[in-house]
């Protein structure tokens, strides 16, 4: 290699130089260049005035030249600000839902049967216990320093078993617990024993007893998780501040996520859940993932998303996506949250980019009455009368971005003549027929979007 | 090496894409600036990651994200932002081994031969540029879009300091950026490194980013390990209690985001300063394997003066656990590699061992204290135990032993260094019972300590089991 790669001062040349042909430059002016123009007349508007005020005051003296300047330069602050007022007018709308509803008192249990179980009686019978010291009543306290440091799970490994006693109280502390050294080293335990398996794929580990997906259901609703219907927040007017105390869910959320990813990830191994249950478990990450408090959890939400999604073979997931994308267009309201469900996929592979396609295209389908089919969708689109003042661009924006999702992760739609047509018929309509000016809410908005998403489709064509 | 121009991407996307982020028509308020960077992001998402044959963002939509997630305050742009440049720099990565076959002049075998291959103008978030340059920079008032190696120390220098402010968001951001940035370094390490060890190619390691930073003048290289084994032992034991107090911080009147965020950040922050942990600990290790490619190579004669010489890392750490034994614990509790953790236990408490016979270097005595097996006999002898017990105290000595045991238990079966016969699992066992049963009779005042008793329980179960 003969140029130093930590040269970046080439690396600036590269990137100034015009990367592209100026022919091709050409097409990518849009929304700026109208901008550019808009701004152009209205600095025209303003030497007019000045011009006007100048000629007007042509005789006065020299001293009157410094009141002049102020007095321009003061209107010219005036007529900024009314710019970005113009430009503010609206509200960016936000998504964000309260999925959490009152928390539940978190269950404790006696763990008595551990100090039964034969692993203990093993230690407490084995000779070294003149050394160790063990007492039967000691059992609880003994075992949770075998977990948190680790050496549990050595030794589950290392007998190939987990007993049912162990394993419900792991799984106790996992999601239930309020000692984050115990819920994480719960997690460990569960995620690893979940996933032994040895060279022939087949579990290297028994475990007596595997919780059932009802336990993981109780577990959210201990949480405070409201399954059916999610109360729409971006309307804070019902926030009551008092409630909000116990609306949020505790930290075990974070080992259900976890958990739920590594029994999706053990199908082959474990027989943890149906798929039935698994599309319900996808929902729900959809439904934590529309909630701003699990805004920190995404990157562990959008990994249980995916292991959930392989969890299906092909086959199944033709079927079960259909199934999800309902149920997540009948339970989002159609606001920026319906957004905030597409984009919250992120669409890494083809079963994703279905899920993501398919969900936006049932939102889709829900914001009109008795449509059906794909060819319908778009041509209520084309219908909407964009210059009728009443018309709710806001919603139109919606629309828009739920159809570009739906194109987008969609290859097979390209192909379809018909539909890319009338798609862009769409578009081009809300990139020209909303002026400039419009001062409607959201105007700026789906001009810029469409002309956008118009750019992108052209240079791809081309 | 191959290297490989990355084709100029579509000129058109990014001036379409980078629109987007224009501000400098309208002075737009802080809200609608935020959304949009988020239509940004997800801009560049749909425009990189989407298609199969999709090219990678130019290298100002780099810039641009990766300033978004340097400087942005509000968690959903971070979170974003930082979700994204790892998902880009997976799918496009700027060094990687491609299997070409060799040509077909050269070897008729048609042996798989696996090539380097350095994307050339690809961006990083690393410049390293001469100081006079990045100055000048400055100068003029530009924004640092990347960060230099001063930064990058300062970074991890402040990861020590995240459990005092931890709940506002800006050492969450730089948890994130930090984790980022050593992704990068990993990227950018591993397939180099491979190609060291595979071809003996000194030259693409030399180059390597991590190696570019150990060798800067403008930090010192010492520092920078213990800055790594201090944030390391700060990060591990906070993330053990770090169960933040959920209640906002004033009460009542913070604002509806403000109580979001405030969960949001308390829900994430275990995660986060796990990662974060784990992060540091990633780039330990790569400097020792950089440390030990780098000594090969000077056995080879591959390096020249040029490249100069270092301390093994392994032994400035080894040296501050010796005069900290504060971070002694955690650092061993924290470590998760298993061969390395013993090895630096074996290479701590061999200094400890009573010299029994003198041996000259080259003897083949197979050093019989240099394995654990060995130091666990020194322990098992009533006499060498005292003579240890005056050296160091009680629970360091058991501590460490219980340590080193589960770090054996850990190995890949039956393991390289450990491979003889009496060190198979059922003598460290027994020696494992009778080292601290000596142990206990040497220092009556000292019990056996928690983390001691659950490392003799295992031994015993093992024992029961194999017998």
């Amino acid at each position: 290699m003969e140029d130093d790669p930590f040269d970046f001062d080439l690396d600036d040349l590269l990137a100034d130089a015009p990367a592209i042909a100026p022919k091709r430059r050409k097409k990518v002016l849009g929304l700026d260049e109208l901008l550019v123009d808009h701004f152009k007349e209205q600095n025209r508007a303003l030497e007019r005035k000045s011009k006007l005020a100048k000629t007007r005051k042509i005789y006065d003296s020299d001293d009157e030249e410094d009141g002049r300047v102020a007095k321009l330069s003061k209107y010219v602050d005036e007529c900024h600000a009314k710019m970005t007022q113009l430009g503010d007018e609206d509200d960016v709308s936000h998504w964000g839902l309260h999925v959490f509803g009152k928390q539940k008192p978190l269950p404790s249990i006696e763990f008595s049967e551990l100090s039964s179980c034969s692993l203990f009686r093993s230690f407490v019978n084995h000779e070294v216990n003149s050394l160790v010291e063990l007492s039967t009543d000691s059992g609880e306290s003994f075992f949770e320093g075998l977990l948190t440091n680790g050496w549990l799970l050595k030794l589950v490994s290392k007998c190939g078993v987990v007993e049912s006693s162990i394993a419900k109280w792991t799984f106790h502390l996992m999601l239930y617990s309020s000692n984050e050294a115990l819920i994480s080293a719960a997690i460990d335990f569960w995620c690893t024993i979940l996933l032994l398996k040895n060279e022939h794929e087949s579990p290297s580990i028994r475990i007596d007893w595997l919780p059932s997906y009802s336990e993981l259901k109780d577990a959210l609703e201990t949480y405070g998780f409201i399954l059916h219907s999610p109360t729409n927040d971006s309307s804070d007017a019902e926030f009551v501040l008092g409630e909000s105390e116990c609306n949020k869910p505790p930290q075990n959320i974070r080992a259900w996520i976890k958990y739920v990813a590594a029994c999706s990830q053990s199908r082959n191994i474990h027989c943890t859940f149906t798929a039935s249950e698994a599309e319900e478990l996808v929902v729900v990450i959809i439904c934590l993932l529309l909630d701003r408090q699990l805004l920190g959890l995404s990157i562990d939400l959008n990994e249980c998303m995916i292991a959930l999604v392989n969890f299906f073979t092909d086959d199944e997931w033709s079927i079960s996506c259909v199934k999800v994308a309902k149920s997540i267009a009948s339970r989002v309201p159609k606001d920026m949250n319906s957004l905030r469900a597409v984009e919250s996929i992120h669409a890494v592979h083809g079963p994703t980019k279905l899920l993501r396609s398919a969900i936006a295209f049932h939102i889709l389908v829900g914001c009109f009455d008795k449509v059906e089919d794909e060819e319908e969708v778009i041509r209520q689109l084309t219908l909407i009368n964009l210059k009728d003042k009443n018309c709710d661009l806001f919603k139109v924006y919606i629309y828009m971005v739920l159809t570009e999702n739906w194109f987008l992760y969609n290859p097979l739609l390209e192909d379809n003549q018909l539909l890319s047509e009338m798609w862009g018929l769409f578009l081009r309509n809300c990139s020209c027929q909303i002026n400039i000016t419009d001062s409607r809410s959201y105007a700026p908005k789906v001009r810029s979007k469409a002309s956008y998403i118009l750019q992108g489709t052209t240079s791809r064509l081309l | 090496m191959g290297t490989k121009r990355r084709r100029g991407g579509d000129g058109g996307m990014e001036e379409n894409t980078m629109a987007i982020l224009d501000t400098s028509c309208f002075s737009k308020s802080a809200e609608h600036l935020a959304d949009d960077r988020l239509s940004f992001l997800e801009a560049v998402r749909s425009g990189s990651l989407v298609t199969d044959n999709a090219s990678a963002p130019t290298n100002k939509m780099y810039k641009a994200t990766f300033q978004i997630l340097k400087d942005e305050k509000s968690l959903d742009l971070i979170m974003s932002s930082y979700q994204l440049l790892l998902e880009l720099d997976k799918r496009f990565p700027r060094v990687y081994m491609s299997e070409t076959e060799k040509s077909e002049s050269s070897s008729p075998s048609s042996n798989l031969h696996h090539e380097l291959v350095v994307v050339e103008e690809a961006w990083s978030p690393f410049s390293f540029g001469v100081d006079v340059i990045s100055s000048e920079k400055q100068n003029h008032g530009k924004i640092n879009e990347s960060v230099d190696v001063t930064e990058f120390n300062l970074l991890i220098e402040d990861l020590s300091k995240v459990p005092d402010e931890a709940n506002t968001s800006e050492p969450f951001r730089n948890m994130l950026l930090f984790q980022y940035l050593v992704n990068v370094l990993e990227g950018d390490f591993r397939p180099r490194n491979l190609a060291f060890l595979e071809s003996a190619d000194w030259i693409a390691l030399k180059e390597s980013l991590l190696n570019t930073i150990l060798v800067s003048r403008k930090i010192t290289y010492k520092g920078l390990v213990k800055d790594c084994l201090s944030s390391m032992c700060v990060l591990s034991q906070f993330s053990t209690d770090c169960s933040l107090d959920m209640k906002p911080a004033e009460n009542g009147s913070a604002e509806l985001a403000e109580k979001w965020r405030h969960t949001a950040l308390a829900l994430a922050l275990p995660e986060v300063v796990k990662c974060t942990h784990a992060a540091v600990q990633k780039l330990l290790l790569m400097i020792i394997e950089l440390d030990s490619s780098k000594a090969t190579a000077d056995l080879d004669g591959l390096t020249t003066r040029a490249d100069g010489t270092r301390t093994p890392a392994t032994e400035i750490i080894l040296d501050e656990l010796t005069y900290d034994k504060n971070i002694l614990f955690p650092f061993f509790q924290a470590l998760d590699k298993p061969k390395l953790k013993l090895d630096m236990i074996v290479e701590y408490l061999k200094k400890y061992m009573p010299k029994t016979s003198v041996r000259t270097r080259r003897s083949n005595g197979s050093t019989n204290d240099s394995t654990f097996g060995g130091i666990l006999n020194s322990f098992s002898n009533g006499n060498s135990a005292k003579g240890i017990m005056k050296k160091i105290s009680s629970e360091v000595a058991q501590l460490l032993l219980a340590q080193a045991f589960q770090a054996y238990i850990a190995l890949p079966c039956e393991h390289s260094t450990e491979s003889k016969e009496e060190n198979s699992l059922q003598n460290i066992c027994n020696d494992m019972i009778s080292a601290f049963t000596c142990l206990k009779k040497a220092d009556k005042h000292t019990g056996i300590l928690p983390f001691a008793k659950e490392a003799l329980v295992t031994a015993a179960f093992l024992l029961s089991r194999n017998s």
